[in-house]
C-alpha cells in the first residue's frame, strides 16, 4: 500500500475565502506520489477551488485569499515568496473542464510550454520533444499527417488529449485535471480514463470528477467534499463501499447531490 | 413669427384631435350598433390629416422663400430684356433691389444721404420692383397664416364630415403611421445614395473638363490654372492637363496618416493591453473614459494645437538640432491626429482583447507562462483580426479627418516621403476648392467633388473590410 | 534559474510599456487642455484706459433732448477724437495717430452708448473707462514680448511709454469682457464675440435634432419591429454602418452638392447646416435606437399582441416608451458630435465673416467650431486668446451634454 513517506504533496490547515465568503475551511489532505488521487463531491463543494490552489490558478482572482501550508516533496513551500509561480507551474500542470487549445497549430500547441520554458535546445530536439509529448498522450498516430494544422479543428476529445499533451510537454511531477471528461462524449471520455492510467506510471495525478463511476475507475484515493469541508478521505475501494461517513454514504448511493 | 404660426398649427392639430374624437362620440346609433374604431382613433385621424400637409407646404414655402421671391419681383413686365440676363448681372440687380427696398418706404427727410443717392440712381422698374419686394413679406407672412390656419381648419372641417359609425378609420391611422415610418427609413437609405450620386453626378462634370488619366497619374497639382476658366465655358483639356494631378496629394494624405498611425498604433495598443489585461477595475474606470475623452474633443481643437502649439515647438527643436522642419510639416499634422486616434485604437482593441476568453489564458499560466507571455504569445494572436480591424477603422478615420490638415499641413501640394516637409491632403484641397465662390460649371469647384469620391470609396473599402473582420472574429468567440 | 529572472525582467519591461502607454495617453489630454486654459482665460478680461471725457458741444451734433434715434445715427468720432486730444497734451499729427490706434477702432460707439445712458452728463466731464485696442491688451497680459527690435513690433517705442506713463497714474485697469458674450463677430480682437456663432450652432442643431430624430427613431421602429431578417435588411444594417463611418466631410459635399446644387437652397445658413448635419448623425441615432429598441424583451411584445393589440398599438404604446431612454442619450450624443463638427459647416458656406446675431435658421450664420476656425487662421494676435476661449465654451457644452446623457441613462436605465 502507500508508503507514508511517499507524498508529492502535502497540504494542510488550508482556508480559502472569496471575499468575505469562505470556500475551503481548514482542509488537510495529503497525495501520494505517482497515483490518482480524486476529489469528489457535490456542484460548489470547494472541490475545484481547493484544485486550483495547487498551483495557484487562484491568484488570478484579486478576491481569493488562499491559507494554509502547501508542501511539494515534502520541501518546498509553494506559496513561498521567492519561489517564481511560473516554475512552480512548470512543476505542477492543469488540464481543464473545457479543452482549451490556443487557436495555434497542433504543433505549436504542444512547443509553447518548451519554449517559454527553454526546456530544449535545438529545433530537433523540440521537434521529438512534441512527438513524444503528442504520442504519451495518445493522439500522435491520430494528427501525425496534420501538425500544422490548426488546434481548434479538432473534435472535443483530441483538443482534451492535446491539452493533455501540451500538460505534459514540460514534464511536470503533477497533473491537475478539473472535470476533464465533463464536456466529451462517452468514447473520448474512455479514451481519455485509460489515459490517466497509462499516465500515473510517470506522474502523480489529482483529480476532480462529477461521475463516481470515474472515481473508482481511475483512482487510487478519493476525497469527498462538502460546503467547503473535507468530509473523509481515504482509499477508493473503501470510500465506496464502506465510508465512515453517513454523509459519504447518502452522497455516494445518489441520496443527494 | 414663424415659430408663432408654428405654434399655433400645432395648437389647431391638437384641437381637432377632441373635435374628431367628439364628433364620434356623439354619433347616435340605432340598436346594437357601436363605433367602428375607438373614439381616439377619430381624433388621431383628422390630426394626422390637418398635420401633415401644413408641414409639407410650409417647410416648401420656408425653403424657396428668395426664389418666391424673385419670381414675385424680376417680372419680365418690368424688365423685358431678363431673359438675356447672366446670373452675375440678374445676382446684381437683385441685390440693388433688396437694398432699395429696405429705404424705398422711409419718408425722403429721414433718409442719410447714401441712401438718398442710391435712390436718385436707380431706375423705374428697380424702384417699383423694389416696392413689389418691400410688400412681398407682408405676402408671403399672409400666405403662413392661410397655410397654418384655414388650410388646417378647412381641411379638417370638411374631412370630420365624413366621419359617422360606418366609417373604420383604424386600419386608416395605422397604415398613414406605417407610410410615414416606411418613409423614414428609406430616407437613411437614400442618404447613402445620395451621397453617391451627388458625388458620381459632379465628378462626372469634372471629368468633362479633366482627362480621367490626368486626374489620376499626373503628379503636378495647380488647381488655380483653372482660376482663369469662367463659368459654363468649353475647355481646351491641354490647359488643365497639369492642373488637377491627384498623386501627390494622395501621398500627402498617406504620409500624414502614416505619421497618425505611428503615433496612434503603439500608444492605443499600449493602453488597450495595460487597461484589459493589467490595471485593476478601479484603475480602468478612471483611466478608459479620460482617453475616451481624446475622441470627444472636436478636430478644430487638435487643428488649433497642431498649428499653434506643436508645429512652432517641432521647427524650435529642428532649428536648434540643424534640421530644417517646415512649419507646414506633416509631422505636427499627423502627430495631433495620432493622438486623436489613440481612442479609437484602444478602444476597439480593448474590447477585442477582453473577448479572449479566459480558458486561453488560463491554459497558459497553467504551464508556467508569465502575464506577457501569455498575452504575448496566446492573446494577441488571437485577438489579432480583430485587432487589426481597429486598426483599419482608425486609418480611414486618418484619411477622411479634414480640420487637422486643414489647418495645420499645407496647401501646396508636395511629392514627398518626408514628414518634415510640407505636405497637403486630399480633404485639404476639398475645403480650398470649396472656399470663395463655388460655381458648379467650374472645374476648380467640382474637382472637391471628384476629390470626395475618391476619398468616399478608400474609406468605404476600408470600412467594409475592417467591419467584416471584426464581426467575424466577434462570431467565433461568441 | 537565470532564464526565470530574465523571464521576469521582460515582464516588468512589458508592463511597463503598457503603463508608459496609458500614462503618454492620459498626458496629451491634460496638456491640450491646460493650453486651452491657459491661453483662452484671458479672453474674458479687456484691458481699459481711464479718461476724462467731456461731452464737448463742439464736437457733437446731439444734445441732451435729442432722441435716442437721433443719438443713434450720429456720428461720436469727431468727440472721441477730443478725448484723446484733452488727455494727452501737444500732440503732433503723427503721435495723435499712435495714441489713437491705443483705444479701441469702436472708441465712438462706446461713447455714444454711454451718452444714450446718461444724456445729463452733456457739457460735463466724467471718468470713463475706454476699451484699449486689441494690440496693447495683447501687450498688458503679456502675450506679446515687450523686448523685440521695435520693428517685429505691433506698439512702437512711443506707444510703450505712453503706456508705462499710464501705468504710473494707474489708470490702466481691466474688466470682465461682456462682449466676448454678447456680440457677434468683428474685425477687431477686442470686440469680437462669440453670441452669434452660438446662436449659429443653436438653430443648426435644432434643425438637425428635428430632422434627424423622428427619422432615425422611425427608421428604427420599421427596420426593427415591421421588417423580417433577411437580405434587405442586412444590407441596410450594412450600409447604416458604413455611412456611420463615413468622413464628415463627404456629408458636407452632399449637403453643397444635393441641397444646396439641387434643392437650390439658400448658402450659408444654418437650416442647411444642420440639414447636413442631420444626414451625418442620422447613422449614429439609428444604431443607438436599434440596440434600444432590441433591448426591450420580447415579452413585452407578446403580452400586448395576447390581448388582441394590433402591431401598430403594440410598438407605439408598449416597445417604443421603453426604449426612450436609450433612444434620447443615443440622440444626445449624436448632437454632440454634430455641434462640435466643422467639415460640414466649411463645405454649406457656415464660415463667413458674420457681424449680426442671426434671428433664425434662415439668416447667414457662422456656427461655434467654424468661428473657432476663422478666428484661429486670423492674423491679429488678439485672436489667438479669443480662439481658446471658444473652444472653452464649445468643450463646456460638449460636457454638458455628454453628462445629461449619462444622466439620463444612470437614472431611466431599465435592467431587464
Amino acid at each position: 500500500m502507500v508508503d507514508n513517506n511517499n507524498f508529492a504533496l502535502k497540504t494542510n490547515n488550508v482556508y480559502v475565502h472569496y471575499g468575505n465568503k469562505m470556500a475551503i475551511n481548514n482542509v488537510a489532505l495529503d497525495f501520494p506520489k505517482n497515483e490518482v488521487t480524486s476529489l469528489i463531491g457535490p456542484s460548489g463543494c470547494g472541490k475545484s477551488t481547493f484544485l486550483r490552489c495547487l498551483n495557484r490558478m487562484n491568484d488570478v482572482i484579486d478576491s481569493c485569499k488562499v491559507e494554509g501550508s502547501f508542501i511539494m516533496n515534502n520541501t518546498i513551500d509553494i506559496y513561498r515568496d521567492d519561489l517564481p509561480i511560473e516554475n512552480l507551474r512548470e512543476k505542477i500542470g492543469m488540464v481543464f473542464q473545457k479543452p482549451n487549445p490556443f487557436p495555434k497549430s497542433i504543433y505549436e500547441n504542444v512547443a509553447y510550454g518548451p519554449k517559454i520554458h527553454g526546456v530544449t535546445s535545438s529545433q530537433s530536439e523540440l521537434d521529438d520533444l512534441v512527438k513524444e509529448s503528442l504520442h504519451r498522450a495518445g493522439l500522435y498516430d491520430e494528427v501525425k499527417d496534420r501538425l500544422t494544422d490548426v488546434a481548434t479543428g479538432l473534435s472535443g476529445g483530441q483538443q482534451q488529449r492535446l491539452c493533455i499533451a501540451r500538460a505534459i510537454s514540460i514534464k511536470p511531477e503533477i497533473i491537475l485535471m478539473d472535470e476533464p471528461c465533463s464536456a466529451l462524449d462517452p468514447i473520448a471520455t474512455a479514451k481519455i480514463e485509460d489515459l490517466i492510467n497509462e499516465l500515473k506510471e510517470n506522474y502523480t495525478i489529482i483529480i476532480v470528477t462529477h461521475s463516481m463511476s470515474q472515481a473508482s475507475r481511475v483512482s487510487t484515493k478519493t476525497a469527498f467534499f462538502h460546503l467547503g469541508n473535507l468530509i473523509e478521505e481515504g482509499d477508493t475501494s473503501k470510500i465506496f463501499t464502506k465510508p465512515d461517513k453517513e454523509q459519504t454514504n447518502d452522497y455516494i448511493t445518489g441520496r443527494f447531490g | 413669427m414663424v415659430y408663432f404660426a408654428l405654434l399655433l398649427l400645432f395648437i389647431v392639430s391638437y384641437s381637432f384631435y377632441y373635435f374628431g374624437k367628439n364628433r364620434a362620440l356623439k354619433i347616435k346609433f340605432t340598436g346594437d350598433q357601436k363605433l367602428a374604431s375607438l373614439p381616439d382613433y377619430y381624433g388621431y385621424f383628422l390630426v394626422l390629416v390637418v398635420f401633415l400637409p401644413s408641414l409639407i407646404i410650409w417647410f416648401i414655402l420656408l425653403l424657396y422663400k428668395s426664389n418666391f421671391q424673385e419670381l414675385y419681383v424680376m417680372s419680365p413686365t418690368l424688365f423685358p430684356d431678363i431673359a438675356q440676363w447672366s446670373d452675375a448681372k440678374f445676382g446684381l440687380i437683385m441685390n440693388k433691389i433688396s437694398n432699395l427696398a429696405l429705404i424705398v418706404n422711409i419718408p425722403e427727410a429721414d433718409l442719410l444721404k447714401g441712401q438718398t443717392s442710391l435712390l436718385n440712381m436707380s431706375s423705374e422698374s428697380e424702384l417699383i420692383a423694389a416696392k413689389n419686394l418691400a410688400s412681398f413679406d407682408s405676402i408671403y407672412g399672409w400666405s403662413i397664416v392661410i397655410v397654418f390656419i384655414l388650410l388646417p381648419v378647412i381641411l379638417g372641417l370638411s374631412i370630420s364630415r365624413l366621419i359617422n359609425q360606418k366609417l373604420n378609420v383604424q386600419p386608416i391611422v395605422e397604415k398613414i403611421i406605417i407610410n410615414i415610418i416606411r418613409f423614414s427609413s428609406i430616407v437613411a437609405i437614400l442618404v447613402t445614395f445620395g451621397i453617391f450620386f451627388s458625388l458620381i453626378f459632379e465628378a462626372i462634370k469634372f471629368f468633362q473638363y479633366v482627362n480621367f488619366a490626368d486626374f489620376f497619374f499626373n503628379t503636378a497639382w495647380n488647381p488655380n490654372r483653372a482660376w482663369v476658366i469662367s463659368s459654363g465655358e468649353t475647355v481646351d483639356p491641354e490647359i488643365l492637363k497639369d492642373a488637377f494631378g491627384w498623386v501627390p496629394l494622395l501621398t500627402g494624405t498617406l504620409l500624414v496618416g502614416s505619421v497618425a498611425m505611428f503615433v496612434a498604433i503603439p500608444l492605443g495598443l499600449a493602453s488597450a493591453i495595460y487597461l484589459a489585461e493589467y490595471a485593476s477595475s478601479k484603475v480602468r474606470d478612471i483611466a478608459k473614459p479620460i482617453i475616451e475623452i481624446l475622441a470627444g474633443i472636436p478636430t478644430v481643437v487638435y487643428g488649433f494645437f497642431a498649428a499653434l502649439t506643436l508645429a512652432p515647438i517641432l521647427k524650435n527643436f529642428g532649428d536648434s538640432i540643424g534640421i530644417d522642419i517646415s512649419a507646414e510639416s506633416a509631422l505636427a499634422a499627423g502627430l495631433a491626429m495620432g493622438v486623436m486616434i489613440i481612442p479609437f485604437v484602444s478602444s476597439l482593441s480593448d474590447d477585442v482583447i477582453r473577448s479572449v476568453p479566459n480558458s486561453l489564458r488560463d491554459g497558459s499560466y497553467a504551464l508556467g507562462a508569465t502575464k506577457s507571455e501569455t498575452i504575448k504569445k496566446v492573446v494577441l494572436p488571437a485577438a489579432l483580426p480583430g485587432i487589426m480591424g481597429s486598426f483599419l477603422l482608425a486609418v480611414s478615420r486618418a484619411i477622411g479627418e479634414t480640420m487637422i490638415v486643414v489647418m495645420a499641413a499645407s496647401l501646396r501640394a508636395n511629392l514627398t516621403f518626408n514628414p518634415l516637409e510640407p505636405a497637403t491632403t486630399i480633404t485639404t484641397q476639398i475645403v480650398t476648392a470649396l472656399i470663395g465662390d463655388v460655381e458648379f460649371e467650374n472645374p476648380k469647384t467640382l474637382v472637391a467633388f471628384a476629390l470626395g469620391l475618391s476619398l468616399f470609396v478608400m474609406t468605404l473599402i476600408l470600412n467594409i473590410i475592417a467591419i467584416t473582420i471584426v464581426r467575424k472574429y466577434r462570431e467565433k468567440y461568441e | 534559474m537565470s532564464n526565470i529572472k530574465k523571464r521576469l525582467k521582460a515582464e516588468r519591461r512589458f508592463k511597463f510599456y503598457g503603463q508608459l502607454g496609458v500614462f503618454l495617453s492620459l498626458l496629451f489630454v491634460t496638456l491640450l487642455m491646460l493650453k486651452i486654459f491657459t491661453t483662452g482665460s484671458g479672453a474674458f478680461f479687456r484691458t481699459t484706459i481711464e479718461a476724462d471725457v467731456f461731452f464737448d458741444p463742439k464736437f457733437m451734433q446731439v444734445d441732451k433732448n435729442s432722441s435716442d434715434k437721433e443719438i443713434s445715427r450720429s456720428s461720436f468720432e469727431a468727440l472721441a477724437d477730443s478725448v484723446v486730444n484733452n488727455n494727452f497734451k501737444d500732440l503732433n499729427e503723427g503721435q495723435f495717430i499712435k495714441v489713437r490706434e491705443m483705444f479701441t477702432r469702436r472708441f465712438d460707439y462706446q461713447l455714444r452708448d454711454y451718452f444714450l445712458d446718461n444724456k445729463d452728463d452733456y457739457k460735463k466731464t466724467v471718468k470713463l473707462k475706454i476699451t484699449a485696442s486689441s494690440d496693447l491688451d495683447q501687450i498688458v497680459k503679456g502675450n506679446y514680448p515687450r523686448n523685440v527690435p521695435e520693428e517685429q513690433r505691433k506698439i512702437n517705442d512711443y506707444q510703450l511709454s505712453i503706456l508705462d506713463e499710464l501705468n504710473k497714474q494707474e489708470r490702466i485697469g481691466s474688466t470682465f469682457n461682456f462682449w466676448f458674450f454678447t456680440n457677434g463677430d468683428s474685425r477687431d480682437p477686442e470686440t469680437a464675440g462669440i453670441w452669434g456663432a452660438i446662436m449659429g450652432s443653436f438653430y443648426a442643431l435644432m434643425v438637425c435634432l428635428a430632422f434627424a430624430f423622428p427619422i432615425g427613431l422611425f427608421a428604427s421602429v420599421y427596420l426593427e419591429e415591421y421588417t423580417k431578417p433577411g437580405k434587405i435588411t442586412d444590407l441596410i444594417e450594412v450600409n447604416i454602418n458604413n455611412l456611420a463611418a463615413v468622413p464628415s466631410i463627404v456629408f458636407g459635399l452632399l449637403g453643397l452638392g444635393m441641397l444646396i446644387g439641387v434643392f437650390n437652397m439658400p448658402f450659408q445658413v444654418p437650416l442647411v447646416g444642420g440639414l447636413t448635419l442631420g444626414f451625418m448623425t442620422l447613422p449614429t441615432i439609428i444604431i443607438a435606437c436599434r440596440s434600444s429598441l432590441r433591448a426591450v424583451p420580447p415579452s413585452i411584445r407578446h403580452g400586448a399582441l395576447a390581448l388582441g393589440a394590433t402591431k401598430t398599438q403594440t410598438t407605439f404604446h408598449h416597445v417604443v416608451p421603453l426604449a426612450l431612454p436609450g433612444t434620447l442619450t443615443g440622440t444626445i450624443i449624436g448632437m454632440a458630435q454634430a455641434l462640435g463638427e466643422t467639415a460640414p459647416l466649411l463645405m454649406v458656406g457656415m464660415v463667413a465673416f458674420v457681424m449680426e446675431i442671426p434671428g433664425g435658421p434662415l439668416d447667414p450664420a457662422t456656427g461655434l467650431p467654424s468661428q473657432i476656425y476663422l478666428w484661429s487662421e486670423s492674423a491679429e494676435r488678439g485672436f489667438i486668446e479669443k480662439t481658446s476661449a471658444g473652444i472653452m465654451l464649445l468643450l463646456l457644452f460638449l460636457i454638458l451634454m455628454n453628462l445629461t446623457a449619462v444622466l439620463i441613462r444612470r437614472k431611466v436605465e431599465v435592467k431587464w
